[in-house]
């Protein structure tokens, strides 16, 4: 990232992490709420896309919206920043490589992102390239963000102040 | 001379404890998830004449079997039904297909009381009742907007009686009694493979949501 060198743009990049920590953030809060309250749901989902054996997408499907809560409340509270980024950029992976494979086997499903549980409704046509795009953008906001998880108003930053004293 | 670490990637980079923490944190939500979704598993009553799948009407030696995946909180469902219930009713009277219903919960995000469930479970009561077709009818022709509050159990009551079902329709719906055997009937439809509500399969093969097209695949099995 050549921002780095410069020195105006090195006094935004704490921002720009903050932003994107609330996006991400925010995204995750957002799908975790919206499969929280219907695990069968989530569990269809998963199965919709036929890669994963019975049991492991009970457990991906059902265990997913806690961990996007978890994952969001992390990123927006700015806690452990870099490992729930990575985490993150592994799940956002995942999703692409999932929508990806639906879309060349030609299933005709929803992403099931938040909450559809997979299901198209009547006369809906799957929106694969969107989610893809979407997925990828946050999958690069994920790795960006694991590379530099450093913002304003994080409790890392808080916690990282009190334990070393060091010269900004 | 070896350089130390500038402050600024010290800073930036998370102790192994947080790292842990974080993994620690994932799994266990990741585990929490999984064993409330497995603890909400049960196998219930079935219906009479019911499987964990569905309930079939009709001739069980008819030589087609029509598969209906529906939803009654589905639009399209009920679209369907207004163009194929005469086709259906005749197909099934004449002994050359018997239907499986399959009262699918797809769609409860659609409404404040999860009617999706309500109403698949109160198919259940029908189906012991004896009136599943008649009663899949009713509920389509007052089928409740997408968004709403969906019928109240009451009126779930009211169509069951308007379809000929007894008295102990009504307790059968306000307890309940079949809302593990809905959640089976929709877990058997996920698995599979039905991702669409309606769904008509004639044999084991899709066909279209026409009365004609189920005709034919009935007819040239």
């Amino acid at each position: 990232m050549p921002l780095v060198t410069t020195s105006r743009p090195a006094a935004l990049l704490p921002w720009l992490g903050t932003a994107g920590r609330l996006l991400l953030g925010g995204v995750w809060l957002a799908a975790g709420a919206s499969k929280i309250t219907d695990l069968d749901a989530s569990v269809r989902a998963v199965r919709a896309y036929r890669l994963l054996p019975e049991t492991a997408a009970q457990v991906v499907g059902a265990g997913l919206p806690l961990v996007e809560l978890l994952l969001g409340v992390l990123l927006v509270a700015g806690a452990g920043v870099r490992a729930a980024a990575v985490v993150s950029a592994v799940l956002m992976l995942g999703f692409v490589v999932g929508i990806a494979s639906a879309w060349a086997r030609g299933l005709r499903i929803d992403c099931g992102c938040f909450g559809s549980g997979g299901e198209l409704a009547a006369g809906q046509d799957p929106t694969y390239g969107i989610e893809l795009a979407r997925d990828a953008a946050l999958l690069v906001l994920a790795l960006l963000l694991a590379r530099w998880p450093t913002g304003r108003f994080s409790l890392d930053g808080l916690t990282a102040r009190h334990v070393t004293k060091e010269p900004s | 001379m070896p350089r130390r670490p500038t402050p600024a990637v010290r800073r930036g980079g998370p102790s192994t404890l947080t790292v842990a923490a974080v993994v620690v944190l994932v799994l266990f939500a990741g585990a929490v998830g999984f064993g409330v979704y497995r603890a909400g598993a049960r196998d219930g009553a079935l219906p009479a004449g019911a499987t964990a799948e569905g309930v079939t009407v009709g001739d069980p030696g008819a030589p087609a079997t029509i598969d209906l995946y529906l939803d009654f909180q589905c639009p399209a469902c009920a679209q369907y039904e207004q163009r194929t219930a005469a086709t259906i009713d005749q197909l099934v009277a004449s002994g050359q297909a018997e239907v499986v219903y399959h009262p699918v919960a797809y769609l409860n995000r659609f409404s404040s009381t999860r009617y999706s469930s309500r109403s698949s479970a109160a198919a259940g009561c029908a189906a012991d009742a004896g009136v599943l077709p008649r009663f899949a009818q009713l509920l389509y022709a007052h089928q409740p907007p997408e968004g709403g509050s969906g019928l109240p159990d009451d009126q779930l009551v009211a169509l069951g009686t308007q379809a000929g079902a007894g008295a102990d329709f009504g307790a059968c719906v306000q307890d309940g009694r079949y809302a593990d055997w809905s959640r089976s009937v929709t877990d058997a439809a996920s698995q599979a493979g039905v991702n669409a509500t309606p769904t008509v399969i004639v044999n084991g093969r899709e066909v279209d949501h026409t009365a004609e097209a189920l005709r034919t695949a009935v007819t040239t099995g």
